[in-house]
């Protein structure tokens, strides 16, 4: 059995009474490139804010690399190597595509008290921002404002923030959300790539389900409070629960 | 936005002649203004303020323009560090330069204590947080008066023999240029790149690794030292300390320097500072009842400024003399 990077031990969870997941496990392989499914408010973001610290499970761990974090704060987590890229674009708007990367940079170097070096200076930091953005293509865009850029562009910055911190699990909440079909293709591309080229676990939800069977090695289906299934895109499409459920006839 | 936005990256970034030209003009100002008796002497003294003012009003900028904290109480460091000076200097027999060092230390105490509290506040409740505790600190000092004075302030502050209104306002002025150079290594250091990334988007600071509280309150704390350095210097000045150094309406002050002279450029606040003491003074000097219109005066300044140049002074100044940068 491959090593499990990142497994959910029977995690629940309620808002104000009214319950998102009720005794949810699963495990993810290290390595795997793998997605979560499930219709509308099936929790799929808050099952991210779960891993990522945002909210606190009521129930269950959360074992990250044989660690419980369930209870840890945000920025303890990311330290630990977990990053996240966000559903709507989640970036520093007033601040160069540079600075979103390179600030990103010096905290993963932790390097924030330094209170006289002008960041400028700052040449190993700069080199390897400048490698990230290579690395999603937006290194000619270094010297833009983050906020002026095409949305497809800003979703990448997003992305480009998040390797910023070297993680060993990268959780991508809807990297394609709100993208034309040309642009979802580009950035589908861009993250088999940088899942091969820095063989590092990733985690992705998606709506779009050729994307879904096209690139993810398993497959986990959310609903109903709970996990419905999981397997490899081959098994999902087949399994008879998950058609009537979600995916309808058609598939 | 934009343009002023990006500029803020490379702060106080100012082009070497004009800011040398700037320097020596200040050096000199004190030497022709001793010219002109009386006046002369006045405007020294009204100069001397807006140094000092322009300090206190940068302070607060590096909570409220670079780390996007509005604080309404800023005027409890100023006054902390003003009662230091008045309290060491006239109780204590402390000397002068002594008494200016304790000021932003006892200032940056007083800061780590509330900041400790306010900075697990954001948004508004933060703001009125911080104007809750500087109403605190108003009213112990109002009350306290055997320890204070109350109402009365502090009067009588020992000025030593050579420090005439020229020397005093040129002690003042190579202060504010250290603090300048201070305020600006630490803009542009990691810190500051911290700061203000957790001014764009707080949330998202938190999940690039960044423990927000911990950051907001160091820099509290830092604003809260240069306010009180500057409070001192205004006690040394006026030679008195009062209670309306720690009252709301002084933490106003830098606020609406800022706002006016633009809050994300660093010299903008103090520029926004000084003119706005100069256009009192200006309307104090035509009349004397002219002084009630100051608020009205204020209130055109402001909807001005926030309708039309929302970047303040200094984004005018960009858009006039500098080519735009992208």
């Amino acid at each position: 059995m491959a090593n499990h990077i990142l497994s959910i031990e029977h995690v629940s969870k309620s808002f104000e009474g009214l319950q998102v997941f009720n005794d949810v496990s699963f495990a993810i392989a290290e390595g795997e490139l793998s997605s979560i499914i499930g219709p509308n408010g099936a929790g799929k973001t808050t099952l991210f804010n779960l891993i990522t610290g945002y909210h606190i499970p009521d129930d269950g761990k959360i074992v990250f690399e044989g660690r419980n974090i369930a209870g840890m704060q945000p920025f303890d987590i990311v330290r630990l190597g977990m990053a996240r890229a966000f559903q709507r674009t989640n970036i520093f708007p007033r601040m160069s595509v540079l600075e979103n990367v390179l600030t990103t940079v010096i905290t993963r170097q932790k390097g924030n008290l330094n209170f006289v070096t002008p960041t400028r200076n700052l040449k190993s930091a700069h080199d390897r921002a400048y490698e990230i953005l290579e690395g999603v293509g937006l290194a000619d865009m270094a010297q833009r404002l983050s906020g002026t850029l095409a949305h497809g562009n800003q979703k990448r910055l997003d992305i480009a923030v998040a390797l910023a911190l070297e993680p060993k699990l990268l959780l991508l909440d809807e990297p394609t959300a709100g993208m034309s079909p040309e642009e979802r293709w580009q950035t589908v591309e861009l993250v088999k790539q940088l899942w091969e080229r820095l063989k590092i676990t990733m985690l992705f939800i998606e709506h779009d389900m050729d994307i879904v069977f096209g690139i993810s090695q398993t497959v986990r289906v959310l609903c109903y409070k709970t996990l419905l299934a999981e397997g490899t895109p081959k098994e999902i499409s087949a399994n008879q629960q998950v058609i009537e459920a979600y995916l309808g006839e058609e598939v | 936005m934009d343009s002023q936005a990006v500029n803020q990256s490379q702060s106080g970034n100012l082009n070497r002649p004009g800011t040398v030209a700037i320097v020596v003009a200040l050096v000199l100002l004190p030497f022709i203004l001793s010219q002109f008796g009386r006046t002369g002497e006045f405007w020294i003294w009204v100069t001397t303020e807006m140094i000092i003012t322009g300090l206190f009003a940068m302070s607060l900028n590096l909570i409220l323009g670079f780390g996007g904290m509005v604080s309404f109480g800023h005027a409890a460091f100023f006054g902390v560090g003003a009662y230091t000076v008045a309290l060491l200097m006239k109780k204590a027999g402390v000397p002068l330069f002594l008494a200016l060092l304790a000021a932003p230390v006892a200032a940056a105490i007083a800061a780590a204590i509330i900041g400790w509290f306010c900075v697990r506040l954001i948004g508004l409740y933060f703001a009125i947080l911080t104007l809750a505790f500087s109403q605190l600190l108003y009213m112990i000092v109002f009350q306290w008066y055997t320890f204070t004075g109350g109402d009365d302030g502090i009067h009588g502050i020992p000025r030593p023999e050579f420090l005439g209104p020229t020397s005093y306002y040129l002690l003042c002025l190579a202060i504010f240029l250290v603090c300048f150079m201070l305020m600006r290594m630490i803009v542009n250091s990691s810190f500051g790149l911290s700061i203000r990334t957790i001014r764009e988007n707080m949330e998202r600071a938190k999940f690039i690794g960044i423990n927000v509280r911990r950051y907001q309150w160091i820099n509290f704390i830092i604003a809260g030292a240069f306010a009180g350095l500057a409070g001192g210097l205004l006690c040394e000045l006026n030679r008195f300390a009062q209670t309306e150094f720690l009252h709301w309406s002084k933490s106003a002050e830098p606020i609406l320097g800022s706002l006016v002279g633009g809050m994300y450029s660093l010299a903008g606040p103090a520029v926004g500072s000084a003119v706005l003491i100069f256009m009192k003074i200006i309307l104090q000097q035509l009349h004397r009842s002219m002084v009630e219109m100051w608020a009205i005066v204020l209130g055109s300044i402001l909807l001005v400024v926030v309708l039309f140049a929302p970047g303040g002074l200094a984004s005018l100044y960009q858009k006039l003399f500098r080519k735009s940068d992208s």
